[in-house]
Protein backbone atom coordinates (compact mmCIF):
# COMPACT_ATOMS: atom_id res chain seq x y z
CA UNK A 1 0.00 0.00 0.00
CA UNK A 2 1.69 3.05 -0.96
CA UNK A 3 1.78 6.20 1.79
CA UNK A 4 -1.05 8.25 0.00
CA UNK A 5 -3.26 5.47 -0.33
CA UNK A 6 -2.59 5.16 3.86
CA UNK A 7 -3.46 8.84 4.51
CA UNK A 8 -6.44 9.03 2.26
CA UNK A 9 -7.56 5.72 4.44
CA UNK A 10 -7.21 7.13 7.64
CA UNK A 11 -8.40 10.43 6.91
CA UNK A 12 -11.67 8.70 5.75
CA UNK A 13 -11.55 6.20 9.08
CA UNK A 14 -10.71 9.48 11.16
CA UNK A 15 -13.47 11.23 10.24
CA UNK A 16 -16.33 8.92 10.16
CA UNK A 17 -15.96 7.13 13.21
CA UNK A 18 -13.79 9.38 15.20
CA UNK A 19 -16.89 9.64 17.92
CA UNK A 20 -16.01 5.91 18.45
CA UNK A 21 -12.51 6.90 19.09
CA UNK A 22 -13.70 9.73 22.03
CA UNK A 23 -16.42 7.22 23.23
CA UNK A 24 -13.27 4.64 23.81
CA UNK A 25 -10.88 7.68 25.26
CA UNK A 26 -13.68 9.13 27.73
CA UNK A 27 -14.58 5.81 28.93
CA UNK A 28 -10.98 4.82 29.97
CA UNK A 29 -9.51 8.00 30.94
CA UNK A 30 -9.84 10.07 34.16
CA UNK A 31 -8.30 13.67 33.36
CA UNK A 32 -7.59 15.66 30.48
CA UNK A 33 -3.79 14.97 30.60
CA UNK A 34 -4.93 11.49 29.82
CA UNK A 35 -7.25 12.07 27.62
CA UNK A 36 -4.99 13.63 25.54
CA UNK A 37 -2.57 11.15 25.67
CA UNK A 38 -4.61 7.88 24.85
CA UNK A 39 -6.68 9.73 22.15
CA UNK A 40 -2.81 9.95 20.50
CA UNK A 41 -1.83 6.87 21.24
CA UNK A 42 -4.90 5.38 19.48
CA UNK A 43 -4.90 7.59 16.57
CA UNK A 44 -1.23 6.14 15.96
CA UNK A 45 -2.17 2.60 16.42
CA UNK A 46 -4.91 3.11 13.64
CA UNK A 47 -2.51 4.83 11.80
CA UNK A 48 -0.59 1.83 11.90
CA UNK A 49 -3.08 -0.29 11.39
CA UNK A 50 -4.41 0.78 7.94
CA UNK A 51 -2.12 -1.59 5.82
CA UNK A 52 -2.87 -4.34 7.84
CA UNK A 53 -6.60 -4.17 7.31
CA UNK A 54 -8.20 -6.44 4.94
CA UNK A 55 -11.73 -5.84 5.08
CA UNK A 56 -12.83 -9.04 7.14
CA UNK A 57 -14.57 -7.27 9.57
CA UNK A 58 -16.10 -4.14 9.08
CA UNK A 59 -13.99 -0.75 9.21
CA UNK A 60 -15.93 0.01 12.99
CA UNK A 61 -14.85 -3.60 14.17
CA UNK A 62 -11.50 -2.94 13.04
CA UNK A 63 -11.52 0.37 14.66
CA UNK A 64 -13.36 -0.90 18.01
CA UNK A 65 -10.28 -4.04 17.95
CA UNK A 66 -7.91 -1.57 17.69
CA UNK A 67 -8.38 1.07 20.14
CA UNK A 68 -10.17 -1.19 22.91
CA UNK A 69 -6.51 -3.04 22.56
CA UNK A 70 -4.79 0.28 23.24
CA UNK A 71 -6.66 1.58 25.72
CA UNK A 72 -6.37 -1.31 27.69
CA UNK A 73 -2.70 -1.46 27.48
CA UNK A 74 -2.71 2.25 27.90
CA UNK A 75 -3.99 1.83 31.01
CA UNK A 76 -2.25 -0.88 32.39
CA UNK A 77 1.34 0.43 31.19
CA UNK A 78 0.90 4.30 31.25
CA UNK A 79 -1.58 5.56 33.32
CA UNK A 80 0.56 5.77 36.24
CA UNK A 81 2.36 8.04 34.97
CA UNK A 82 -0.30 10.40 34.51
CA UNK A 83 -2.09 10.30 38.35
CA UNK A 84 0.74 12.57 39.83
CA UNK A 85 0.26 15.40 37.17
CA UNK A 86 -1.60 18.73 37.91
CA UNK A 87 -3.82 19.82 34.78
CA UNK A 88 -2.66 23.74 35.37
CA UNK A 89 -0.79 25.11 32.65
CA UNK A 90 -1.08 22.24 30.13
CA UNK A 91 -2.69 22.74 26.59
CA UNK A 92 -4.96 20.00 25.02
CA UNK A 93 -5.67 18.50 22.30
CA UNK A 94 -8.36 17.28 22.52
CA UNK A 95 -11.11 19.77 24.66
CA UNK A 96 -14.65 18.71 25.88
CA UNK A 97 -17.29 19.87 23.91
CA UNK A 98 -19.30 22.83 25.47
CA UNK A 99 -22.79 21.58 24.61
CA UNK A 100 -24.65 20.26 27.40
CA UNK A 101 -24.35 16.95 28.48
CA UNK A 102 -26.56 14.63 29.56
CA UNK A 103 -26.23 14.42 33.41
CA UNK A 104 -27.53 10.42 33.27
CA UNK A 105 -24.61 10.22 30.84
CA UNK A 106 -21.65 11.45 32.67
CA UNK A 107 -23.45 8.99 35.60
CA UNK A 108 -22.77 6.15 32.60
CA UNK A 109 -19.12 7.27 31.71
CA UNK A 110 -18.32 7.25 35.37
CA UNK A 111 -20.12 3.66 36.12
CA UNK A 112 -17.96 2.58 33.01
CA UNK A 113 -14.80 4.08 34.55
CA UNK A 114 -15.19 1.68 37.75
CA UNK A 115 -15.27 -1.14 35.87
CA UNK A 116 -12.42 -3.51 35.15
CA UNK A 117 -10.46 -2.78 31.74
CA UNK A 118 -12.61 -5.60 30.07
CA UNK A 119 -15.82 -5.16 31.38
CA UNK A 120 -15.38 -1.56 30.35
CA UNK A 121 -14.62 -2.82 26.36
CA UNK A 122 -17.47 -5.03 26.91
CA UNK A 123 -19.69 -2.60 27.73
CA UNK A 124 -18.89 -0.21 25.13
CA UNK A 125 -19.48 -3.01 22.68
CA UNK A 126 -22.76 -3.79 24.29
CA UNK A 127 -23.96 0.09 24.32
CA UNK A 128 -22.88 0.17 20.65
CA UNK A 129 -24.98 -2.78 19.64
CA UNK A 130 -22.46 -5.13 19.14
CA UNK A 131 -23.56 -9.02 18.76
CA UNK A 132 -21.69 -11.51 21.60
CA UNK A 133 -20.30 -12.90 18.49
CA UNK A 134 -18.04 -9.91 17.39
CA UNK A 135 -17.32 -8.88 21.20
CA UNK A 136 -15.91 -12.27 21.48
CA UNK A 137 -14.11 -11.97 18.48
CA UNK A 138 -12.62 -8.29 19.45
CA UNK A 139 -12.19 -8.87 22.86
CA UNK A 140 -10.52 -12.51 21.99
CA UNK A 141 -12.51 -14.49 25.04
CA UNK A 142 -15.23 -17.18 24.25
CA UNK A 143 -19.14 -16.00 23.42
CA UNK A 144 -20.16 -17.97 26.80
CA UNK A 145 -17.66 -16.06 28.58
CA UNK A 146 -18.63 -12.97 27.01
CA UNK A 147 -22.53 -13.98 28.12
CA UNK A 148 -21.90 -14.60 31.55
CA UNK A 149 -20.27 -11.29 31.60
CA UNK A 150 -22.61 -8.95 30.08
CA UNK A 151 -25.26 -10.38 32.22
CA UNK A 152 -23.49 -9.51 35.21
CA UNK A 153 -22.67 -6.52 33.90
CA UNK A 154 -25.75 -6.03 32.70
CA UNK A 155 -27.51 -6.35 36.28
CA UNK A 156 -24.86 -4.40 37.77
CA UNK A 157 -25.75 -0.99 35.66
CA UNK A 158 -29.51 -1.84 36.08
CA UNK A 159 -29.06 -1.97 39.77
CA UNK A 160 -26.49 0.89 39.84
CA UNK A 161 -29.00 2.93 38.04
CA UNK A 162 -32.03 2.20 40.23
CA UNK A 163 -30.10 3.68 43.21
CA UNK A 164 -29.09 6.80 40.90
CA UNK A 165 -33.26 7.54 40.06
CA UNK A 166 -34.04 6.79 43.84
CA UNK A 167 -31.18 9.74 45.13
CA UNK A 168 -32.48 11.97 42.13
CA UNK A 169 -29.31 12.45 40.73
CA UNK B 1 -33.68 2.13 34.44
CA UNK B 2 -33.58 -0.62 32.40
CA UNK B 3 -30.95 -1.79 30.20
CA UNK B 4 -32.60 -0.11 27.22
CA UNK B 5 -32.72 3.03 28.51
CA UNK B 6 -29.04 3.44 29.53
CA UNK B 7 -28.62 2.01 25.65
CA UNK B 8 -30.93 5.55 24.52
CA UNK B 9 -29.03 7.62 26.56
CA UNK B 10 -25.29 6.01 25.23
CA UNK B 11 -27.31 6.69 21.38
CA UNK B 12 -28.09 9.80 22.03
CA UNK B 13 -24.47 11.12 22.30
CA UNK B 14 -24.01 9.96 18.81
CA UNK B 15 -25.22 13.46 17.73
CA UNK B 16 -23.12 15.73 19.27
CA UNK B 17 -19.30 15.17 19.69
CA UNK B 18 -18.21 14.41 23.23
CA UNK B 19 -15.12 16.47 22.26
CA UNK B 20 -13.39 18.85 19.55
CA UNK B 21 -10.01 19.41 18.43
CA UNK B 22 -8.14 21.76 20.27
CA UNK B 23 -6.10 23.19 16.96
CA UNK B 24 -3.60 25.64 19.16
CA UNK B 25 -2.45 22.99 21.78
CA UNK B 26 -1.89 20.82 18.61
CA UNK B 27 0.41 23.73 17.08
CA UNK B 28 2.42 24.05 20.13
CA UNK B 29 2.73 20.10 20.01
CA UNK B 30 4.19 20.53 16.46
CA UNK B 31 6.52 23.06 17.21
CA UNK B 32 7.95 21.33 19.98
CA UNK B 33 8.48 18.44 17.67
CA UNK B 34 9.98 20.58 15.17
CA UNK B 35 11.91 22.17 17.27
CA UNK B 36 13.20 18.88 19.11
CA UNK B 37 14.09 17.62 15.78
CA UNK B 38 16.03 20.38 14.52
CA UNK B 39 18.34 19.86 17.70
CA UNK B 40 18.59 15.81 17.01
CA UNK B 41 19.47 16.79 13.28
CA UNK B 42 21.91 19.68 13.64
CA UNK B 43 23.71 17.34 16.50
CA UNK B 44 24.01 14.33 14.25
CA UNK B 45 25.14 16.29 11.27
CA UNK B 46 27.93 18.22 13.26
CA UNK B 47 28.97 15.00 14.65
CA UNK B 48 29.34 12.79 11.42
CA UNK B 49 31.17 15.63 9.65
CA UNK B 50 33.48 16.26 12.80
CA UNK B 51 33.87 12.68 13.01
CA UNK B 52 34.72 11.59 9.73
CA UNK B 53 37.00 15.06 9.42
CA UNK B 54 38.72 13.27 12.27
CA UNK B 55 39.06 10.34 10.96
CA UNK B 56 39.99 10.41 7.52
CA UNK B 57 42.40 13.18 8.63
CA UNK B 58 44.33 10.88 11.32
CA UNK B 59 44.16 7.85 8.45
CA UNK B 60 45.92 10.36 6.04
CA UNK B 61 48.42 11.78 8.29
CA UNK B 62 49.65 8.00 9.52
CA UNK B 63 49.59 7.01 5.83
CA UNK B 64 51.78 10.30 4.87
CA UNK B 65 54.01 10.24 8.13
CA UNK B 66 54.46 6.07 7.52
CA UNK B 67 55.11 6.77 3.29
CA UNK B 68 52.64 3.89 3.32
CA UNK B 69 52.02 2.28 -0.07
CA UNK B 70 48.78 0.53 1.59
CA UNK B 71 46.18 1.67 -1.57
CA UNK B 72 43.51 0.75 0.91
CA UNK B 73 44.30 3.17 3.14
CA UNK B 74 43.95 5.83 0.97
CA UNK B 75 41.14 4.87 -0.72
CA UNK B 76 39.27 4.71 2.84
CA UNK B 77 40.38 8.45 3.62
CA UNK B 78 39.36 10.07 0.56
CA UNK B 79 36.26 8.17 1.00
CA UNK B 80 35.67 9.58 5.11
CA UNK B 81 36.95 13.14 3.86
CA UNK B 82 34.39 12.98 1.18
CA UNK B 83 32.00 11.38 3.41
CA UNK B 84 32.15 14.33 5.83
CA UNK B 85 31.95 16.39 3.11
CA UNK B 86 28.75 14.89 0.98
CA UNK B 87 27.35 15.64 4.53
CA UNK B 88 28.15 19.54 4.75
CA UNK B 89 26.68 20.03 1.73
CA UNK B 90 23.23 17.99 2.52
CA UNK B 91 23.54 20.58 5.98
CA UNK B 92 23.82 23.38 4.14
CA UNK B 93 20.77 22.17 1.61
CA UNK B 94 18.94 21.89 3.89
CA UNK B 95 19.50 24.91 5.95
CA UNK B 96 18.69 26.65 2.59
CA UNK B 97 15.41 24.82 2.10
CA UNK B 98 14.51 26.19 5.70
CA UNK B 99 12.37 29.26 4.49
CA UNK B 100 10.64 27.40 1.68
CA UNK B 101 7.54 26.71 4.31
CA UNK B 102 4.85 29.25 5.30
CA UNK B 103 3.92 30.27 8.58
CA UNK B 104 0.77 28.73 9.32
CA UNK B 105 0.36 25.31 11.08
CA UNK B 106 0.09 22.92 8.24
CA UNK B 107 3.45 24.68 6.78
CA UNK B 108 5.09 24.25 10.17
CA UNK B 109 4.07 20.71 10.15
CA UNK B 110 5.36 20.29 6.35
CA UNK B 111 8.53 21.88 7.18
CA UNK B 112 8.71 18.90 10.63
CA UNK B 113 8.19 16.57 8.09
CA UNK B 114 10.90 17.27 5.78
CA UNK B 115 13.26 18.04 8.52
CA UNK B 116 11.92 14.06 9.38
CA UNK B 117 12.25 12.56 6.28
CA UNK B 118 15.94 14.13 5.96
CA UNK B 119 17.16 12.92 8.91
CA UNK B 120 15.44 9.13 7.94
CA UNK B 121 17.27 9.44 4.37
CA UNK B 122 20.55 10.38 5.78
CA UNK B 123 20.49 8.00 8.67
CA UNK B 124 19.99 5.14 5.82
CA UNK B 125 23.31 6.84 3.95
CA UNK B 126 25.33 6.43 7.11
CA UNK B 127 24.06 3.21 7.65
CA UNK B 128 25.06 1.96 4.49
CA UNK B 129 28.23 3.96 4.22
CA UNK B 130 29.48 2.15 7.40
CA UNK B 131 29.64 -1.44 4.88
CA UNK B 132 32.42 0.08 2.59
CA UNK B 133 34.34 1.88 5.29
CA UNK B 134 34.36 -1.81 7.34
CA UNK B 135 35.06 -3.66 4.08
CA UNK B 136 38.07 -0.79 2.82
CA UNK B 137 39.42 -1.01 6.52
CA UNK B 138 39.18 -4.87 7.09
CA UNK B 139 41.27 -4.85 2.97
CA UNK B 140 43.74 -2.33 4.64
CA UNK B 141 44.52 -4.23 7.59
CA UNK B 142 44.79 -7.35 5.32
CA UNK B 143 47.03 -5.72 2.84
CA UNK B 144 48.82 -4.33 5.73
CA UNK B 145 49.82 -8.07 6.95
CA UNK B 146 48.30 -7.49 10.34
CA UNK B 147 47.10 -10.65 12.07
CA UNK B 148 43.30 -11.99 11.69
CA UNK B 149 42.49 -11.32 15.01
CA UNK B 150 42.72 -7.48 15.19
CA UNK B 151 40.62 -7.65 11.79
CA UNK B 152 38.38 -9.87 13.81
CA UNK B 153 38.10 -7.02 16.36
CA UNK B 154 37.62 -3.96 13.56
CA UNK B 155 34.60 -6.60 12.23
CA UNK B 156 32.86 -7.16 15.35
CA UNK B 157 33.13 -2.82 16.14
CA UNK B 158 31.73 -2.06 12.45
CA UNK B 159 28.65 -4.74 12.92
CA UNK B 160 28.18 -3.31 16.75
CA UNK B 161 27.70 0.20 14.76
CA UNK B 162 25.75 -1.00 12.08
CA UNK B 163 23.31 -2.50 14.27
CA UNK B 164 23.39 0.94 16.25
CA UNK B 165 23.43 2.59 13.15
CA UNK B 166 19.69 0.59 12.36
CA UNK B 167 18.50 1.34 15.79
CA UNK B 168 18.77 5.18 15.56
CA UNK B 169 17.76 4.73 11.53
CA UNK B 170 14.18 3.16 13.27
CA UNK B 171 14.12 5.92 16.16
CA UNK B 172 14.05 8.85 13.36
CA UNK B 173 11.00 6.51 11.11
CA UNK B 174 8.99 6.34 13.97
CA UNK B 175 9.43 10.03 14.68
CA UNK B 176 8.87 10.74 10.96
CA UNK B 177 5.46 9.08 11.67
CA UNK B 178 4.28 10.26 14.77
CA UNK B 179 4.71 14.23 12.37
CA UNK B 180 2.92 12.20 9.52
CA UNK B 181 -0.05 11.26 11.91
CA UNK B 182 -0.26 14.50 13.59
CA UNK B 183 -0.55 15.86 10.33
CA UNK B 184 -3.51 13.69 9.16
CA UNK B 185 -5.09 14.71 12.66
CA UNK B 186 -4.69 18.42 11.39
CA UNK B 187 -6.10 17.84 8.04
CA UNK B 188 -9.51 15.93 9.74
CA UNK B 189 -9.53 18.68 12.32
CA UNK B 190 -10.55 21.27 9.69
Amino acid sequence: MIEKEQQQIFEDWLSQHKGLIFKIVRAYTFTVVEQDDLFQEIIIQVWHSVPKFRGEASVITWLYRISLNTAIKWTKKERKHYQSETLEGVQHILQESRMQTDERLIWLYEEIYKLDEIDRSLTLLLLDGFSYKEMASIIGITESNVGVKINRIKKQLISKSKKHDHYGI
Amino acid sequence: MEFEELRKIWDAQNDQPLYAINEKAMYNLILSKKKQAHRITNISELLIIIVYIITGSFVLGMNLFDQSSNISMYVLCAWMLGSAFFMLVNRIRRINGDNQFDRSMSGDLDHAISVATYQVRISQIMLWNILPIGALTILSLWEGGKPIWIAMVVLLFFALSYYAGGWEHNIYKRKKRELEVLKNKLDNAG
